[in-house]
């Protein structure tokens, strides 16, 4: 993992890593003038299965308490709907903030983000969307399954072979090779480059 | 008489979902959208998008740099509209695009990138929902003129989920053709087939998205609650026109069944489904019905 590139706050209430947030975060600009008013909280959708809500999470990065926040379930279970996003009254975009604290809370290394479901799912799904340039819903999700260990992942397999069997019957599942883009080199060739610029700006 | 239609040329981004759990989306679309004057072409050796979760892992660059490719070269291609019927790819390309045109650093960044093969874009394309041009360019009076078999007494629930709308429909760059909470223009595409559009609330309730992918036991309540307005409010069938609404809200029906007790068996099809059937096209060849874990009798029995 590379090293924390946001800062540490000392104590309660010390303004850092929030001031870092408002710089670094996309759409951190406008968080700074979230109000708490619990639109977002009260517009997600499971917001109730959340450590804390998108409000809550918000007050916690103003008051310090860094680790809090990006070892909280709340990164890994917003579900993308953007309610949040077109409700808020200070055009706060919330679902981009939520994000982008999770890619940050994966790059500092908190094993509670790099074991989420969602940071496997992701790992698994960069894997085919880069080496092929398309994703692969097969070899992802059994990259996926197997992520959780082999005994869990041939749980979750045999728990999904119904659907999974379904998906080939009815030709929404293909077998054989996966599909990918023709020019693989290129696509490789803009991805490495891609990665490079993003190493140099998390390094600034 | 003839109505002729002048054709207008876009580009159509499929996505992967258009190879696999979606396939019934991108035939059924290939099927229609000739009739309705619109030649789709899709945009050359398109690659994934980076839908929900690509930025974990990836980071902004990269995930920036896949749309980037996708708009370069549909740009080559000497389109304007790049045009999907992705809701994730739409976000995510929509979202690029924006990001190239107003942000320097990441203008600067993608072309960076791109040009490590000689490539560049400049944010001109005009990224657009499938539906919304449909919705606008189209009309529903050219959709009615192609019924030839109108799905009367079908009734359907219009079910269009989150980020085919949100949250770009109602921005000026977003084409500001539809409401955030109460889009109509689903039940418009349901009603210009003959069938009944039934009252329903839930139309943007989100179905858990990639998170119903990866961990149903956090969202199986939210498609259960989806599916059972459909079912209270009497529905024979739900359209939506996202390819992963499509998949979710059908293929853990099964699981909803046994995890709560209900009795669900509603097939999810798309819009497109519907309208080639209503066009009188082929129901399987055409219409993709029989791609579906729950059958489509309901529809396929109406086939002309």
């Amino acid at each position: 993992m590379s090293q924390a590139a946001s800062p540490t706050p000392k104590q309660k209430y010390d303004l850092n890593f929030a001031r870092w947030v408002y710089e670094n975060v996309d759409g951190g600009d406008r968080m700074a003038l979230c109000m708490q008013c619990g639109t977002c909280s009260g517009s997600c959708p499971i917001g109730t299965q959340m450590d804390y809500g998108p409000r809550k999470l918000f007050m916690m990065i103003r008051a310090g308490l860094k680790e809090k926040v990006l070892t909280s379930n709340t990164l890994w279970n917003c579900v993308s709907c953007y309610n949040c996003v077109v409700r808020c009254p200070r055009k706060v975009p919330v679902t981009y903030i939520l994000h982008d604290l999770a890619t940050l809370a994966v790059r500092e290394g908190y094993a509670e983000a790099t074991h989420s479901d969602n940071a496997l799912f992701a790992k698994a799904f960069w894997w085919s969307a880069t080496k092929y340039g398309r994703t692969d819903e097969r070899l992802v999700t059994a990259k996926y399954y197997f992520a959780f260990g082999m005994s869990e992942g041939y749980k979750r397999g045999m728990a999904n072979m119904k659907i999974a069997l379904g998906m080939v019957r009815t030709k929404r599942m293909h077998i054989g090779m996966p599909h990918k883009v023709k020019e693989t080199s290129e696509l490789h060739k803009i991805l490495a480059k891609a990665a490079e610029i993003e190493a140099r700006n998390n390094n600034k | 008489m003839t109505t002729k239609i002048s054709t207008k040329i876009i580009s159509y981004y499929p996505g992967c979902s258009s190879q696999a759990s979606g396939a019934h989306l991108d035939t059924s679309l290939k099927a229609v959208m000739p009739k309705l004057g619109v030649e789709l072409k899709e945009v050359r050796d398109w690659n994934c998008c980076g839908a929900s979760v690509g930025h974990i892992a990836g980071g902004h660059v990269p995930v920036a740099a896949l749309s980037g490719r996708n708009l370069a070269n549909a740009k080559e291609d000497g389109t304007t509209d790049f045009v999907t019927p992705c809701a994730a790819c739409y976000l995510n390309s929509h979202y690029t695009n924006e990001k190239i045109i107003n942000d320097e650093h990441v203008r600067n960044d993608v072309n960076e990138a791109l040009g490590a093969v000689g490539k560049s874009y400049d944010g001109s394309m005009k990224v657009r929902h499938i539906c919304e041009v449909i919705a606008k360019d189209v009309g529903m009076d050219a959709v009615k003129a192609q019924v030839k078999n109108p799905l009367g007494g079908i009734k359907v629930a219009g079910y269009i989920g989150c980020q085919t709308v949100r949250p770009f429909a109602k921005t000026e760059r977003g084409g500001n053709w539809e409401t955030y909470d109460e889009p109509h223009f689903l039940d418009d595409f349901i009603s210009a087939t003959g069938a009944t559009a039934v009252p329903y609330k839930k139309k943007t309730s989100c179905c858990g998205g990639s998170v119903s992918v990866m961990s149903p036991d956090k969202t199986l309540h939210l498609i259960r609650d989806i599916v059972q307005e459909a079912a209270d409010n009497g529905a024979d069938v739900i359209a939506t026109p996202c390819p992963l609404c499509q998949t979710n809200v059908e293929m853990y029906q099964g699981m909803i069944n046994e995890k709560f007790g209900t009795h669900f068996n509603i097939p999810v099809v798309f819009y497109s489904q519907l309208f080639a059937l209503s066009f009188g096209m082929d129901p399987n060849k055409d219409a993709a019905l029989h791609q579906h874990l729950i059958p489509t009798d309901v529809l396929k029995a109406r086939a002309k």
